[in-house]
């Protein structure tokens, strides 16, 4: 029998018995509504957790350790008496020596890392503190570098303004704080508007009288960077800054400026040899941006190779999907349980109808139907009442979820201020497997039943009365 | 004329608790194309349980029933399903309609396990039912028809697939005398025109005796006597 065939005359046996069909329908909806508003949930907070990690960048980037210019200073610090690095295995200061960085992070290391295959840029952390003036007032900020264009999070929302233009415009970009410190009264009024950073007269001595400050470099504002929505300012493992100047303009700047106690570390090093004369020292750390985070763990190990240390979020999150599955496991294993008392009344549902149509079943094997026929007439069935609870109790779910993300926002988000989240998630994925779990569930619990039925005697059944 | 449907030392026994009990006992008979046999016999005398096994709704206990030529003891389950839909037509005392399916559709159902298509069904039914004189009843339900036109309808659908055996277990049982005359004579005709070979068991035996062609008396699970 064709299975058009076999479906209307599913759905004509369903419609003899609405009722009953419709309460067995009904556990199908409940069991489905409630497996998947469990999964729903588990998913959501998963995403919300996961979403929190992107934001932060720590899929994408790796940070990378090169040895610091103290202990390039000081080399005894690793190596033992004879001059032989220690053996894997000890630890220095807590830290298992083959973990500490033994290279330091030069432009020519930079430019190795950059070859390492899934690496989209490394970008070295530079960070310093300066005098700025702006608007008439003078302050001390902190100040980093910025590529251009630069991908990471922080640099893709402006108040007002925007990116730098060129890697050596002479602008720079500032956070919300600054506005508000330096008395611009909104963002857009910061913009295009100068800023200098301020330097001591160089005199003999080294001391600066008062008035005497020197403005070293001045700087257009090009755009106000817009503060983080929770007030999180901390992106991946690194402190922000109120500042960013071009990454070449603040480079220059922090190897002109360097600390007394750096300039000696720096000298140290190089009398020992372990920093070439021409060499730079400005920063210690870079971050590194991988084209996706599962070049991330390939990535990690060739810098470890290139004897770097580094550091992702990804072995973090490692640990967190374990727990997000025990979490959904445990939420689908409370569903699940519902489902499974709804295909107990399917079993029931088309036993009681084999009871029923045993007469119907014995005519229609009189007249040529094959047990296989028999079969699949109870088998579509259940695929109805599948298919309806799996969509009903998709849609029973869908509005469940909303129901309570909304009450949630209204009742719990919205009175702390705080942005809507979507705490039941609902992939297509999810309702579209609920609703083929349904179906597999329906037609699983006919086995038994259709096996029944196909082995119905049509002679006993077609007994006279 | 070749035998159409031969029986040979057909056997079936029952289990009734630890004792055997023996339904049919050895029947050996041999119809003809286009014969009407009427089986007669009182009740308990096995004629049932022989169209039964005739039909492929049981199988024997031992013996072999061949059906134009070949045995079909050596069928399965859906050789012995397809056998009954496309070799053989069964009628009953009691219809066995479809209560829930009107005229056509207990037609229609047949024709379906017999693979014709939607629109070739539809058509086919009607004609099918046009033959038992039934045409202006196809919506109507078993409950709306009386017992000739169920009956007429129960012919039209064991006729659907074109077989060339029909099986009739008390067909007039149900019925007064004068649609039992109704029906006979509807089967005499069916013979006639669509070249049917009729086994029918009866308890009218004066009414079968002035249609068939053939009488076949039963007793104890054994012909006792065979006018052919």
């Amino acid at each position: 029998m064709p299975f058009f065939d076999l479906i209307s005359l599913a759905f004509r046996n369903l419609r003899e018995a609405k009722l009953r069909a419709a309460l067995t329908t009904t556990g199908v909806v409940v069991g489905v509504a409630v497996v998947v508003t469990m999964l729903s949930l588990g998913l959501g907070l998963q995403r919300n957790a996961v979403e929190q990690f992107q934001d932060l960048d720590s899929f994408s980037e790796v940070h990378v350790f090169g040895r610091s210019l103290f202990s390039l200073a000081m080399p005894e610090k690793v190596k033992s008496a004879d001059g032989q690095v220690k053996p894997t295995g000890q630890t220095v200061g807590g830290i298992p020596v083959e973990k500490i960085p033994v290279r330091s992070l030069s432009d020519g290391m930079l430019e190795e890392i950059k070859k390492i295959p899934g690496v989209v840029y490394v970008k070295p952390n530079i960070f310093f503190t300066a005098f700025l003036r702006s608007n008439g007032r003078t302050m001390m900020k902190t100040v980093g570098g910025a590529s251009v264009p630069d991908p990471a999070a922080r640099f893709k929302e402006f108040s007002a303004g925007g990116m730098l233009s060129d890697p050596t415009a002479e602008e720079v970009l500032v956070d919300e704080d600054f506005v508000r410190d330096f008395g611009y009264g909104t963002p857009s009024a910061a913009v295009g508007r100068t800023l200098e950073l301020l330097d001591p007269s160089a005199d003999a001595e080294g001391s600066a009288r008062p008035g005497d400050v020197r403005v070293a470099r001045t700087y257009r504002i090009a755009g106000v960077l817009k503060d983080e929505r929770d007030g999180n300012r901390l992106r991946g493992l690194l402190p922000t800054a109120n500042v960013f100047l071009p990454l070449q303009a603040a480079r220059g700047w922090k190897d002109e400026h360097l600390d007394s106690l750096s300039r000696v570390a720096l000298q140290l090093a190089r009398k020992s040899g372990s920093v070439g004369p021409g060499e730079k020292f400005s920063y210690t750390t870079a971050v590194v941006r991988v084209t996706d985070p599962s070049a991330l763990t390939s990535v990690r190990s060739r810098l470890t190779e290139l004897g770097l240390g580094s550091f992702s979020f990804a072995d973090e999150f490692k640990q967190m999907r374990t727990i997000f599955l025990i979490i959904n496991s445990s939420l689908g294993l409370i569903g699940a349980v519902s489902l499974l008392v709804a295909s107990l009344g399917i079993a029931n549902t088309m036993l009681m109808s084999i009871l029923e149509r045993t007469r119907e079943i014995g005519i229609m094997k009189a007249i040529g139907a094959e047990d296989r026929e028999i079969k699949l007439i109870f088998f579509a069935e259940a695929l109805m009442i599948g298919l309806a609870g799996g969509v009903l109790g998709a849609l029973a779910a869908w509005g469940i979820d909303e129901t309570a993300n909304r009450l949630a926002f209204s009742f719990v988000l919205k009175p702390q201020g705080a942005r809507y989240v979507e705490f039941f998630s609902l992939p297509p994925a999810l309702w579209l497997g609920a609703i083929l779990v349904a179906v597999l569930v329906s037609i699983g619990a006919t086995v038994y039943p259709a096996s029944r039925a196909a082995r119905v005697d049509p002679v006993t059944a077609l007994r006279h009365d | 004329m070749a035998e159409f449907l031969e029986t040979h030392a057909l056997t079936k026994t029952y289990r009734a608790g630890a004792a055997r009990v023996a339904a049919l006992c050895g029947v050996s008979l041999a119809v003809r194309e286009g014969e009407f046999v009427a089986i007669q016999g009182a009740s308990g005398s096995g004629k049932s349980t022989l169209l039964n096994l005739l039909g492929g709704l049981d199988q024997p206990t031992c013996g072999d029933i061949l059906f134009d030529g070949s045995s079909i003891m050596p069928f399965n389950k859906t050789e012995l399903a397809r056998y009954r839909r496309h070799s053989v037509g069964m009628i009953f005392q009691n219809f066995n309609l479809i209560p829930t399916m009107t005229a056509g559709e207990n037609v229609n159902l047949a024709l379906a396990f017999g693979g014709f298509s939607r629109a070739g069904r539809n058509r086919r039914a009607q004609e099918l039912l046009g033959r038992v004189g039934l045409a202006a009843r196809v919506t109507h339900k078993p409950s709306e028809l009386s017992g000739g036109e169920q009956q007429r309808v129960a012919i039209a659908r064991a006729l659907a697939n074109g077989p060339r055996l029909l099986l009739a277990d008390e067909p007039t049982g149900n019925l007064d005398s004068t649609r039992a005359l109704e029906l006979l004579e509807l089967l005499r005709e069916m013979i006639e025109r669509e070249a049917l070979t009729v086994l029918m068991v009866t308890h009218a035996r004066e009414l079968a005796a002035s249609f068939a062609d053939r009488l076949i008396t039963m007793k104890d699970g054994r012909v006792i006597s065979d006018s052919g």
